[in-house]
């Protein structure tokens, strides 16, 4: 059977994705990482965790170059950046555990996938190999989004599996409920030594990692401070990597304290300097989530026509993403930052 | 150390004091503080966010201060600063004793070290098997299991914490998405090869609700003192199928001050407990449309000071 996402990869395999990764200077801008490494078709997964340190400003890009076809893995993620590639209709497939029409306080959360789930407006949606969107809503030339459901272990485990280069990686959740059911990638076998139910999920290697880091060098070691999230794993999953951190620094910076390198030089393949490129989520000891900006942007995408004209000022209306943090004000981000200061701060 | 179980008796209270502590309390109060005494002391707490966030946050702050508190992004043994909005969030990151990753925490955890686990549902059937992905209804709803259905499977207890409703007691769930006791029958989370001892208690502001040892059915095992049988019949009524109802109901204590305490320390601003978000800071802030520098000085400042509070204490 063949698995959504992976092939074992061979040596030769890796050498020829690997000309990025042998250079020594690997800095370049968003623009370049986001257009050399993600082309139309590709699957890719971003850092972090549910409103911190998720690489927020390459969702954007992604937008701005009007990608195709694209498919994103991810645990419980991010909840901006998904919603607006869905509004545009540039996903594919999202395998993910948590996200989906989630309220945040009497309002929903993606009203983007919402959207596609009850009017099928860009999309319709198929869980689980199932038409979700009612049927009478469902333009018959309108390939569905396919969200395929998994528990945040399995997730992990598709990019633990994807780095070990292994078709799949047991594990013991979810075995006797309906996930296994609906996610006909999942098997659950007797396993060889104890004869007990055991359950594998399929490996996954996106075509590219977006990960946030605190500090980087111009090589491309990646180092993070605060939760560790699954980047770890991503970064050696991945074809390719691209870093986006806050700071640039000399790789004499990075020999202080080596033990913080999360994502070491090989795995890299670019590097972009683009501080805030969170936001609106936040960064452990950098700057806090953008609670405000976030929630008054989701008033404004709870319509379609709200979300267009959204895009339309944030995402196209900005050349990259400094002119994004321009147009949302620099006070005001100086202001997180000096709000997370307050509680956490990564030593100079 | 025991388990921090407050019970009382129904006859310490006048039919007037019980009239009065029926109106006290809010609902997530309830639910929150009598969550909290389900921990041991030294226990290892898996902590989600919202309301399952605070009752481990009040267990470790009144009931049980060596029990360490997980946050699933990877933050480990935190004093608990302020309610989490997410399991990332920078207050479960400050003064923690490790900072490691995601899937660092569900090895741990299938490798059987988190002794009790809190989670909220949205469907339940009579076996604790629970649906928090997909609700077929006037309005379809998704969600997704998120870490839910790794923990149900393999955290040593789970305990659920919500606010009753009616509508969350099914015959059969939509979609089992986590692992209760599947059919009910003898040793069957043992075949399913799970690791974890699966759902202990249901904690809502209408009694706590556990599953019988034999049979895994829930029954209605505590109750508040003002719950009389006109109430309990009520909640009977909630259910699609005949709820049993233990014989000697114990009588929960109402949240104590040093609770109710704790809790307002962790959510001074009511993030969690104004359930609304309109009503919350943030929702107010928005009314106001107060988008530029003063808006965000007053939100920060709240969260600010809230934090600095709890750090103060915990140091």
């Amino acid at each position: 059977m063949e698995i959504t996402g992976f092939q074992t990869t061979n040596y030769e395999d890796r050498v020829k994705d690997s000309v990025y990764k042998k250079r020594l200077n690997k800095v370049m801008t968003e623009k370049d990482a986001v257009a050399t490494f993600l082309h139309d078709g590709d699957s890719f997964c971003i850092g972090g965790f549910v409103m911190w340190r998720q690489a927020e400003s390459a969702m954007r890009e992604i937008a701005r170059q009007k990608k195709k076809n694209l498919s994103l893995i991810d645990e419980s993620g991010d909840l901006e950046g998904i919603d607006l590639l869905v509004e545009l209709g540039i996903l594919d497939r999202i395998d993910i555990a948590y996200s989906i029409t989630r309220q945040v306080g009497g309002i929903s959360g993606t009203p983007a996938i919402e959207r596609c789930l009850k009017e099928g407006v860009p999309r319709p949606i198929e869980l689980g190999g199932v038409l979700a969107t009612p049927e009478d809503k469902v333009q018959s030339d309108v390939p569905p989004l396919k969200i395929v459901d998994w528990t945040n272990f399995e997730i992990s485990l598709r990019f633990i599996a994807g780095a070990f280069n292994v078709p799949f990686m047991p594990c013991r959740s979810s075995i006797g409920t309906d996930i296994p059911k609906y996610t006909k990638e999942i098997k659950v076998i007797n396993d060889p030594y104890e004869n007990k139910p055991l359950l594998l999920v399929p490996a996954y290697r996106p075509d590219v990692a977006f990960i946030s880091v605190h500090r980087a060098d111009r090589r491309g070691n990646g180092q993070i401070w605060g939760f560790k999230g699954t980047d770890y794993w991503k970064a050696r999953a991945a074809k390719h990597v691209v870093l986006l951190t806050e700071e640039l620094v000399p790789t004499e910076k990075i020999y202080e304290n080596p033990g913080l390198t999360i994502i070491p030089a090989y795995c890299t393949d670019a590097v972009v300097h683009l501080p805030f490129n969170c936001l609106p989520t936040g960064v452990y000891g950098c700057y806090m989530s953008d609670w405000i900006g976030f929630v008054a942007n989701l008033l404004q995408r709870q319509t379609r026509e709200g979300a267009l004209q959204w895009v339309d000022e944030w995402v196209y209306g900005t050349k990259d993403h400094f002119e994004f943090c321009d147009k949302a004000g620099w006070e005001k981000i100086d202001r997180l930052a000096k709000s997370e200061h307050k509680l956490n701060r990564i030593p100079g | 150390m025991k388990m921090g179980h407050l019970y009382t008796t129904r006859e310490q209270y006048t039919p007037e004091q019980l009239k009065e502590m029926k109106g006290k309390y809010s609902p997530p109060e309830l639910v929150c503080c009598t969550g909290s005494r389900e921990v041991e002391d030294r226990e290892v707490v898996f902590v989600g966010i919202g309301i399952s966030d605070l009752a481990g946050a009040v267990a470790k702050l009144v009931h049980t201060p060596n029990a360490i508190l997980v946050a699933e992004a990877g933050y480990v043994g935190f004093p608990s600063v302020s309610v989490l909005i997410s399991p990332a969030d920078n207050s479960a990151g400050a003064m923690a004793m490790c900072h490691q990753g995601l899937p660092d925490m569900f090895i741990d955890q299938q490798s059987a070290l988190i002794d009790v686990s809190y989670l909220g549902f949205a469907q339940m059937d009579k076996f604790g098997n629970v649906n928090v992905t997909y609700i077929v209804g006037p309005q379809i709803k998704m969600n997704g299991s998120g870490g839910g259905g790794d923990i149900a499977s393999s955290a040593g207890r789970v305990v659920y914490t919500v606010e009753f409703n009616p509508r969350q007691w099914v015959e059969k769930v939509d979609y089992m998405t986590e692992a209760g006791f599947f059919d009910g029958s003898p040793d069957t989370r043992k075949k399913a090869n799970l690791v974890g001892g699966g759902p202990s208690a249901v904690i809502t502001n209408r009694g706590v609700f556990r599953f019988d040892s034999e049979t895994h059915e829930l029954y209605l095992a505590e109750v508040f003192p003002w719950q009389d049988d006109e109430d309990i019949e009520e909640v009977k009524k909630s259910f699609p199928w005949d709820l049993k109802v233990a014989k000697e109901l114990k009588i929960i204590e109402p949240p104590t001050e040093r609770e109710l305490w704790a809790l307002r320390l962790m959510d001074p601003n009511g993030q969690y407990i104004i359930a609304s978000i309109m009503d919350r800071p943030i929702g107010k802030i928005i009314m106001e449309s107060k988008f530029d520098l003063e808006g965000y000085d007053i939100f920060l400042g709240l969260m600010e000071r809230a934090a600095r509070e709890a750090v103060d204490f915990v140091t």
